[in-house]
């Protein structure tokens, strides 16, 4: 600071100050279809075909054991009396709470006009809807019955008899497919201008009448974009209330109960962050491999990893002052039953997994507060990576360290999963993944309508008049 | 140059910022409507094309509130009214349980008000016959070109002005759309009209259908739990050498609580003593024994009038008549744990205390039916 | 009231310091009417009111920094001003410990006997209770230092390395403020109620704090619009500020049902006789009042777009908004009372005194600094914002 003239360390200050043009080089409007548009639909390359080769293996492996399940029986799982809820419940969470990331970046930061969510709406957007597809999975194969699951939807019947809507299994099955469905219609109302786009493009007659269909028509007229511009904005602020509520709904399946390490009256923000947080980990992870690989440093900018990298710092940081008050909490409530609870989670017979979460969840993404880490895909990867495995753990610990000393010593077992819980598990990634890996193949990864919005010179230039 | 009818003239600019430019000119020299055509929303465009608020907050907030009370509404009936039942020890109408899924409904109704609403109301759209999608500007259009359709809509327009003036204000190209065809199936009315007879038919369909089986319980319901294997109470089983299902108790049992009772003679049963005290708790509990075991035959007021006297020809006592009344207490509970002439013993279903308040009851029965004028209250 | 913009009416202060006179009679007179009880829930009542505006302000001021937010410097100044509250509570906090004893049942060696009381004594305790306090009036007075007297000083000398040093430290503010708005819950309301815990208090206390840092500032950016002064702030700038509490609003709903709910279905004696407490007899329609006037009102009337974006609109909302903040902790702190709903001459005296000595000190703070962060580097592009 001290070397150069003030003149010249006013201005390098001015310019740390502002934020970096969301995109880095030069490019048109029309540069940027042709670089995100052109691939779409494409062969893809060999590395894609030996990915997908492994997700697919991955998906298969899954879907047999699913079968097997469903033939034989839930009892092929480890699940065991005390702890009657455990995989499933821990990867259903898991898997809504990767979907959250995808609605806080396409609705709220929209909401706050951070316009570097632009280039990464879209991608996270669809994970939010493979990662809810992967969670829905889990209380379907959950119920041991699932050809009965419709019985969870109140519809007139025989029996007469209608749905506990008292209870939060109930609610989670409202929240999770409305939060599908929100999620699918905000994602579909993104892509028609794309869709419009790459009707346009193509020269290919069976792809130009499938993009037809799908773009509804869409010809851009103002008219169209006004009325468009004011419903993106309103779904956007509607699934912001369900980001709340939908990893709220979540987690007062274990807080309305009386469960001692279950019910705690922060779970429900404590859930959210928690879910935003893991989401965020997935992405930046996603992201990193998509910008080298589909060459988009230009759109998906250093910035824009490194903005991510702070929004999971500030979740790691909000996960560790909930993890302070719950220990707080188990000594503070002076409630035995909290406090041993507490205990367990922490030296008992799955001390390990309690400290993995902590170290993983808060110690690990500290790193972030360094700036060439938060700019480095190796910090960022490893960061990405122990988020990933400390929230799964997280659930674990929440979930099954819970359970498996309930209120009568004489019923504590401990709990350990079979090779089909981890192979169901596997499989969900594997699901997540190939669909990923299709999406990035059929669709435009980055809207570039939202995009071509936020060009350098795109929008005329402001009169300075006020607005009356 | 065709027969057909000319839909819009149609600029092709080359930026947001000289479409911006042409038009309010563009709108002093030419009479008719215009619309722009751009690749992604531009700023202040709809100002600029006198474009109304647009209604789909309105739209959302009503459906928003709509879903929010009809949510509420269902869940309040199912839970209180159509289905009542207690779970958790939460009252009937617990509003705190049905919040989260009433604000499920609501962002359901609220966002898809404004998805669809925008898309198919407001927009007309699934269109797949507009002029402009034939047109050669639209591929521009949705790359990186922004359009000014100066629009017919029916009048005669004068193209050659019209495109003068359009090059005149920074067009870099013309072209003249046409009218296409008229539209056929796959116009927004259709569109539109099916979605909302679909969604009539949904809601109908619920409505017969909670009807239907209201009323006409012709499908046996729930079934898993009744065709188990198991043994139902009275049925035969071939496991046991006697043929039957249920046992016997083991001889000289007897049950937990029960004391024997040993007198054989309702003469001798005279001598007893109710050991209750007239209470209102006790009459009340004789209230209930009597209405759930009594009261089918000898009726609600002791009078042994009751639709079943007529149904079998039955002639159950008259149990407020001066004969019964006479007789003492013991005679009374000995006829409840013995049974007389065609009444069985009710041992069984009733405990020592409740055949005692039993008694006691009978007595209140008979006092009503010979009231005095001195009971009535004044 | 035709006066140059940026003069202070003297009049109008004189007319403060007569009324903050009377407020501090009545005081006197309710003290030996009332007793020292109801004398001292007041004083908490209103001492938390105003940390909680100054707090509020303060972390509004640092969420610019941490997020760079440029629409909102040229408001900035209005909660830097509003935030040197959090200095003038200082000496309402220290007399505010005299309360202990009165207030707070944990302090008497007979609820020792409590073994519940008695295994929390390693954190309710006196002497800690009183280090707490002082280390978080510390912390706050330096982040004030920090955060707000710089941004004064910048006016004059225009250095922009100040938003550099803010933009480092605001983040650690964050921290700081996230530990103390926890302790200022757990231990002035929470622990009037020893026995009492819920982990999600700070997070509750949290909201309504920020959601009263807004509701402050809008009052005092439209009321200095109104005399002419931030002419430059636009509409635009508005309707951002009418989101945020809009957005906050819901949120504070949220971790206040939340919280509710949860104790309601567990229904947990040892936890949901405290909403017991503030529900049953007359606290239940003040408790309605709340659910009415600090969630449905405010929430319906900033939902249209151009609510927001009205000024004297936004004044009446942000209005409602503040009392309902005051009539929150109200309803937390005054059933320790055991006596119902009090408004009776303490509460009318502690209100005039408290109010009247608030604005005489925001008055006098309004003249510190330029109205809008002058020497900010980013100014400009802040007053550029549109929609």
């Amino acid at each position: 600071m001290k070397s150069g003239s003030t003149l010249t360390t006013a201005e390098s200050t001015l310019q740390l100050l502002k934020p970096p043009s969301v995109v880095t080089g030069h490019l048109t409007i029309g540069g940027l279809d042709d670089q995100v548009l052109t691939p779409v639909g494409t062969k893809p390359p060999l590395a894609w075909f030996v990915a997908f080769s492994v997700t697919l293996s991955a998906t298969l492996i899954g879907i047999a054991l699913i079968a097997y399940t469903i033939a034989t029986g839930i009892g092929v799982w480890g699940n065991n009396v005390p702890v009657a809820w455990a995989f499933d419940i821990i990867n259903f969470v898991f898997w809504v709470g990767i979907g959250h990331a995808g609605t806080l970046i396409s609705a709220i930061l929209l909401l706050f006009r951070a316009r570097w969510r632009n280039a990464i709406s879209r991608f996270s957007e669809a994970m939010t809807i493979f990662a809810v597809i992967c969670a829905t999975l889990f209380p379907l194969i959950h119920v041991g019955r699932p050809w009965l699951a419709f019985w969870l939807a109140p519809y007139p019947n025989q029996r007469a008899i209608w749905p506990n809507f008292r209870s939060p299994l109930l609610w989670d099955v409202f929240a999770v497919n409305t939060y599908f469905l929100v999620s699918l219609l905000f994602w579909y109302i993104g892509l028609i201008p794309d869709l419009a786009s790459l009707r346009d493009r193509t020269t290919n007659r069976v792809k130009k009448a499938v993009y037809t269909v799908l773009a509804l028509g869409w010809r851009g007229a103002s008219l169209h974009w006004h009325h468009y511009e004011r419903a993106y904005l309103i779904i956007a602020g509607l699934a912001t209330g369900l980001v709340l509520s939908v990893h709220s709904v979540v987690s007062f399946d274990f807080a309305v109960s009386l469960v001692p390490g279950w019910h705690m009256t922060i779970f429900p923000p404590y859930f959210v962050t928690g879910a935003i947080f893991a989401g965020f980990a997935m992405v930046v992870m996603a992201m990193v491999v998509v910008r080298k690989t589909m060459r988009l440093e230009n759109l998906i900018t250093d910035y824009h990893l490194e903005v991510m990298n702070k929004v999971i710092l500030t979740c790691s940081c909000l996960m560790g002052y909930a993890y302070l008050l719950e220990g707080f909490t188990a000594w503070y409530s002076m409630n035995p039953y909290i406090h041993h609870t507490f205990m367990q989670y922490i030296t008992g017979s799955y001390w390990w997994a309690g400290w993995l979460t902590i170290t993983c969840n808060v110690l690990i993404p500290q790193l972030l507060w360094l700036r060439p880490i938060r700019r480095s895909y190796s910090g960022m990867i490893l960061v990405a990576v122990a988020v990933t495995v400390g929230m799964w753990f997280e659930r674990f610990v929440i979930i099954v360290s819970s359970l498996h000393q309930d209120f009568l010593p004489s019923s504590w077992q401990i709990y350990k999963p079979t090779f089909v819980d981890y192979g169901i598990l596997l499989g969900s990634f594997g699901l997540f993944f190939t669909l990923v890996l299709l999406f990035a193949r059929v669709l435009p990864v980055i809207a570039t309508s939202e995009m071509k919005m936020v060009l350098p010179g795109s929008q005329p230039a402001h009169k300075g008049g006020r607005h009356e | 140059m065709s027969d057909r009818k000319i839909f819009s003239v149609v600029g092709i600019f080359d930026s947001a910022q000289h479409l911006m430019n042409a038009i309010p000119d563009i709108r002093k020299r030419v009479n008719a409507p215009l619309e722009a055509y751009t690749p992604y929303p531009v700023e202040g465009l709809d100002k600029l094309l006198g474009h109304r608020k647009s209604p789909v907050g309105g739209m959302v907030l009503v459906m928003g509130i709509i879903g929010a009370l009809s949510a509420l509404g269902f869940e309040l009936w199912t839970s209180g009214r159509d289905y009542p039942q207690v779970t958790a020890g939460k009252p009937l109408f617990s509003w705190e349980a049905f919040v989260p899924i009433m604000f499920e409904v609501t962002v359901l109704f609220a966002a898809f008000t404004a998805g669809l609403g925008m898309l198919l109301l407001l927009n007309r759209l699934p269109m797949f016959r507009h002029p402009m999608l034939r047109s050669s500007s639209l591929p521009l259009v949705t790359r990186d070109r922004f359009a000014l359709a100066v629009e017919a809509r029916g009048a005669e327009i004068d193209v050659e002005k019209i495109t003068r003036l359009l090059q005149e204000f920074g067009a870099k190209s013309v072209e003249v759309v046409e009218e296409p065809a008229p539209a056929g199936v796959a116009s927004p009315k259709f569109f539109l009209r099916t979605l909302t007879a679909i969604g009539i038919v949904c809601i109908l369909a619920g409505f017969i259908t909670y009807w239907t089986m209201k009323l006409f319980p012709i499908v046996k319901p729930m079934v898993h739990m009744l065709d188990q294997p198991r043994l139902n109470p009275q049925s035969p089983s071939r496991y046991f050498s006697d043929g039957s299902g249920m046992r016997m108790p083991v001889s000289g049992t007897v049950a937990r609580g029960s004391v024997p009772y040993t007198i054989r003679n309702q003469e001798l049963a005279g001598d007893l003593v109710n050991p209750l005290y007239r209470t209102e708790t006790v009459l009340r509990q004789g209230r209930q024994a009597y209405m759930n075991n009594c009261s089918v035959c000898h009726g609600v007021l002791g009078d042994g009038k009751t639709s079943l006297t007529k149904a079998y020809g039955a002639k159950p006592a008259n149990l407020v008549s001066q004969s019964i009344a006479g007789l003492p207490d013991g005679k009374l509970y000995h006829v409840i744990v013995a049974g007389k002439n065609a009444m069985a013993s009710y041992s069984a279903e009733l405990g020592e205390d409740e055949r005692w308040a039993t008694v006691h009851y009978l007595r209140v029965l008979q006092r009503a039916a010979n009231a005095r004028d001195e009971d009535i209250p004044k | 009231m035709n006066k140059q913009p940026g003069v202070r009416g003297m009049g109008a202060d004189r007319k403060l310091i007569v009324l903050a006179g009377a407020g501090l009679v009545g005081i006197v007179v309710s003290w030996i009417v009332s007793g020292g009880e109801r004398f001292w829930a007041n004083w908490i009542l209103w001492f938390l009111f105003l940390l909680t505006i100054g707090l509020g302000s303060l972390f509004i001021v640092a969420l610019e920094h941490v997020v760079g937010a440029r629409w909102s410097i040229p408001l900035r100044r209005v909660p830097e001003r509003l935030s040197s509250l959090v200095l003038i509570v200082a000496p309402i906090a220290l007399l505010a410990l005299l309360s202990l004893d009165s207030l707070y049942s944990w302090t008497s060696p007979e609820a020792l006997a409590n073994p519940i009381i008695a295994g929390k004594r390693p954190w309710l305790n006196v002497p800690f209770f009183i280090a707490r306090v002082i280390a978080c009036l510390l912390l706050w007075g330096l982040a004030w230092w920090i955060l707000v007297r710089g941004s004064i000083k910048q006016d004059k000398t225009r250095d922009a390395r100040f938003n550099l040093r803010a933009r480092r430290f605001a983040p650690l503010f964050m921290i700081i403020f996230g530990i103390t708005i926890t302790i200022v819950a757990f231990d002035w309301i929470s622990s009037m109620e020893p026995e009492w815990y819920s982990d999600i208090f700070g997070v509750y206390i949290f909201a309504g704090t920020f959601l009263a840092g807004l509701a402050a500032t809008t009052l005092a950016l439209l009321y200095l619009q109104s005399r002419g002064r931030l002419k430059d702030i636009t509409r635009d700038h508005m309707y951002n500020l009418g989101g945020f509490l809009f957005a906050f609003t819901v949120f504070w709903s949220y971790i206040g049902f939340a919280q509710y709910m949860l104790m309601w279905y567990a229904n947990i004696p040892e936890e949901v006789f405290w909403y017991q407490e503030r529900i049953e007899g007359a606290w239940g329609p003040i408790l309605l009042g709340l659910a009415v006037f600090h969630f449905l009102v405010p929430f319906f009337l900033l939902i249209p777009r151009d609510a927001k974006r009205d000024p004297r609109f936004l004044f009446w909302t942000a209005a409602i908004m503040l009392f309902s903040h005051w009539l929150d902790l109200y309803w937390m702190i005054f059933p320790v009372l055991d006596l119902g709903p009090l408004f009776g001459l303490p509460e009318i005296s502690f209100s005039i005194l408290f109010v009247s000595a608030a604005l005489l000190w925001i008055r006098f703070s309004m003249t510190r600094g330029a109205d809008m962060p002058a020497g900010d580097p980013l100014l400009s592009e802040g007053l550029e914002f549109r929609l």
